[in-house]
């Protein structure tokens, strides 16, 4: 793998069914250490883009990689690069937080010890006394530390974020940017699809403009305040009526 | 802890799938238990035939000593024969059930005897048995379906599937999930099963073949289960379709056919051989006593140059009437044997296409219990009743006196054990 290649990579990426391009010609690219937020309104174009990432299905035309992978040929060897939570963080109710985990560490064959889970709980911030709780009274922000907790103990360089934050109150959500910028911090790329511009314009360091299966625009965070949420909201507001978020 | 652990302490956590299986054993345990003491019973029954029988013989002796009349003796003695079930018949009863494991003959004419039975037995069908292989055939299907049918769906519904799928392997994760559920069902059916052929005496070849035989039923049901799962309905839908394939599969398509067969192959019962042979026996007494003789030593030669017929009634026309009889019919128990081994074989030949069909068909088969096994017994009795006319008319038709030490000498059935 090329150190100087990005850890996701997209280029010309068409997805089509029949007449209708899902995706159309997409190229991205998201190096270790950043944060590439994708913001797409409903049939943009989001979810797909993360299906080709994972594997899940084959681009008409274009090429993907992940860590130098092709995940639609080897898809497992992609899938072992990346952490991805999906926008529901659904995980089994009646085992609990540390059973969770150890069990979807077993499952990509990483299994830790308790101590490591332990750890890594402390670094996402879930209470102590939430560890060896069933999952039945977790909220979606506490669900989502136990799912980081999981990409943090996988050491992945890829991190797949599936509207992160929708759902979560603005505590919730400012907390999960934290993490996920702790994550960013240890060299991960992450890729984040989201209707949320604000949680975009926090953590990002790009934002892609996601339309009708194409990129229309990207900006890239400059200066203390990073991005001007207020221009962006302007510009992309015209865009059909849900696709940016304010 | 393993992959395999994990998934264990999932499964074993809901409580859904840990109380199916749960019900699963107890429902197999008591299956067995019915079906050994249902065993046990039959294997009294018959044990309680031989003190009975030596005062029954004790009760006839004693007056037709007195007369020594060979007639009386082979006119009034029933004698014993059984069919001792195997050691697995306790799991799948078959037809032991509605057809005699014991009877007691004569040596007067054999078919109505033999088709006796049928007069009262078919009441017994009705309810059915509660047998190791009702749970295997059908209960056992319900639950693999309560257990795959959301294999997949269950993970969809619950918002988890993308998440599994984007771990790397995730294909193994559903294998080992199944393979678990597998053996789970597998062991709650196999290990009562294994348990009680153990207990029963049962050899190592046939225990084998059942839980082969278990193992290949069940993962027909499986890879059923997995099919429609394939399909990417909803739980609820998946365990629509299965029970529906369960109905059909089980109930409906077996149902159909053997009315289809019944037609393809018409037959009477085995009780209108009965009525042939009793009237054929009934003309017999207004036909004259030469002709019926006649007729008897026309088959049976070796009798021919023995004294006379006298004037007046004598044992050995009434017994070679009944003999006749039986020869009279002989050509329609023929046929009625071999119209239901057709039947049987057709039964059989369908269960290569309707798993529970073939799987009840090769139950019954290693436990000697279905027709075949019925039709082994009934063959054992005619050589036996064979030799007990030979015995007592030597008696007859050389005029020899009977006395008590010859009901000694009278041949005994020697039930043949089927092979374990």
């Amino acid at each position: 793998m090329n150190p100087a290649a990005p850890l996701l990579e997209m280029s010309n990426i068409t997805v089509a069914y029949g007449a209708h391009r899902v995706l159309d010609g997409i190229s991205l690219g998201v190096g270790a250490g950043e944060i590439y937020a994708l913001l797409g309104g409903n049939g943009a174009g989001k979810s797909t883009t993360l299906s080709a990432l994972l594997g899940f299905i084959q681009p008409t035309a274009g090429d993907v990689r992940v860590g130098g992978i092709d995940p639609a040929r080897d898809p497992d060897a992609a899938r072992r690069q990346i952490a991805y939570l999906p926008e529901s963080v659904a995980l089994y109710e009646h085992l609990s937080a540390r059973e969770n985990t150890a069990y979807l560490l077993a499952l990509a064959d990483q299994a830790q010890q308790d101590e490591a889970i332990a750890e890594a709980f402390g670094a996402t911030g879930l209470q102590a006394d939430a560890w060896d709780k069933r999952l039945a009274g977790f909220s979606k922000g506490m669900r989502q530390k136990v799912a980081i907790a999981v990409a943090l103990l996988r050491h992945v360089p890829v991190l797949l974020l599936d509207e992160p934050t929708s759902g979560l109150d603005p505590r919730a959500t400012a907390d999960f940017n934290r993490l996920v910028e702790q994550v960013r911090d240890r060299g991960a790329a992450v890729l984040m699809v989201t209707h949320d511009l604000l949680s975009a314009a926090d953590i990002a360091d790009r934002i892609g403009f996601l339309e009708h299966g194409r990129i229309v625009d990207e900006v890239t965070a400059s200066g203390p305040d990073r991005f001007d949420v207020r221009a962006l909201h302007h510009k992309f507001g015209a865009a059909p009526a849900d696709a940016i978020a304010a | 802890m393993s992959p395999i652990g994990h998934e264990l302490r999932l499964l074993l956590r809901a409580r859904l799938a840990a109380g199916a299986l749960v019900l699963l054993a107890l429902l197999t345990a008591a299956s067995i238990v019915a079906g050994l003491a249902e065993v046990r019973h039959q294997q009294q029954v018959i044990e309680r035939i031989q003190p009975q029988q030596a005062a029954d013989v004790a009760a006839i002796s004693q007056w037709v000593s007195k007369i020594e009349d060979p007639g009386s003796a082979a006119y009034y003695t029933f004698h014993p024969t059984w069919d001792s079930p195997s050691s697995l018949a306790f799991a799948a009863l078959g037809m032991r059930d509605v057809a005699p494991y014991i009877l007691r003959v004569r040596a007067l004419g054999l078919e109505a005897q033999l088709y006796d039975g049928e007069n009262f037995n078919p009441e017994l069908a009705l309810p059915g048995r509660f047998d190791f292989a009702f749970v295997l055939i059908y209960l056992a299907p319900l639950f693999v379906i309560a257990l795959f049918h959301d294999l997949h769906a269950s993970e969809r519904e619950a918002g988890r599937l993308t998440m599994l799928r984007a771990l790397p392997r995730s294909r193994r994760l559903w294998w080992r999930r199944g393979l678990l559920r597998f053996a789970f069902v597998y062991f709650a059916v196999a290990l009562p099963f294994a348990v009680g052929a153990i207990v029963s005496g049962t050899g190592l070849p046939t225990i084998l073949a059942v839980l082969t035989l278990i193992a290949a039923y069940l993962v027909f049901w499986v890879a059923l289960a997995l099919l429609v799962g394939r399909m990417s309905w909803s739980s609820v839908t998946n365990a629509a379709a299965l029970a529906a394939c369960w109905l059909v599969l089980t109930l409906v398509l077996p149902t159909l056919a053997h009315v289809a067969i019944n037609r393809a192959i018409p037959l009477g019962q085995g009780v209108e051989l009965t009525l042939a042979q009793r009237e054929a026996v009934n003309k017999a007494w207004d036909i004259p006593r030469e002709t019926t003789m006649a007729r008897f030593f026309a088959s049976h030669p070796e009798w021919r140059d023995t004294p006379p017929l006298p004037p007046e009634f004598h044992w050995k026309w009434y017994f070679a009437f009944h003999q006749v009889g039986d020869e009279s019919v002989a050509d329609r128990v023929r046929a009625y044997r071999d119209g239901l081994q057709a039947r049987d074989a057709a039964a059989r030949a369908l269960g290569w296409a309707l798993p529970p069909v073939g799987a009840q068909a090769a139950l019954t088969r290693l436990a000697n219990t279905d027709l075949a096994g019925q039709l082994a017994y009934q063959d054992r009795v005619r050589a036996y009743h064979e030799r007990l006319r030979q015995f007592y008319y030597r008696y007859l038709f050389n005029d020899i006196p009977f006395g008590a030490p010859d009901f000694e000498k009278a041949p005994k059935f020697g039930s043949i054990v089927p092979s374990k």
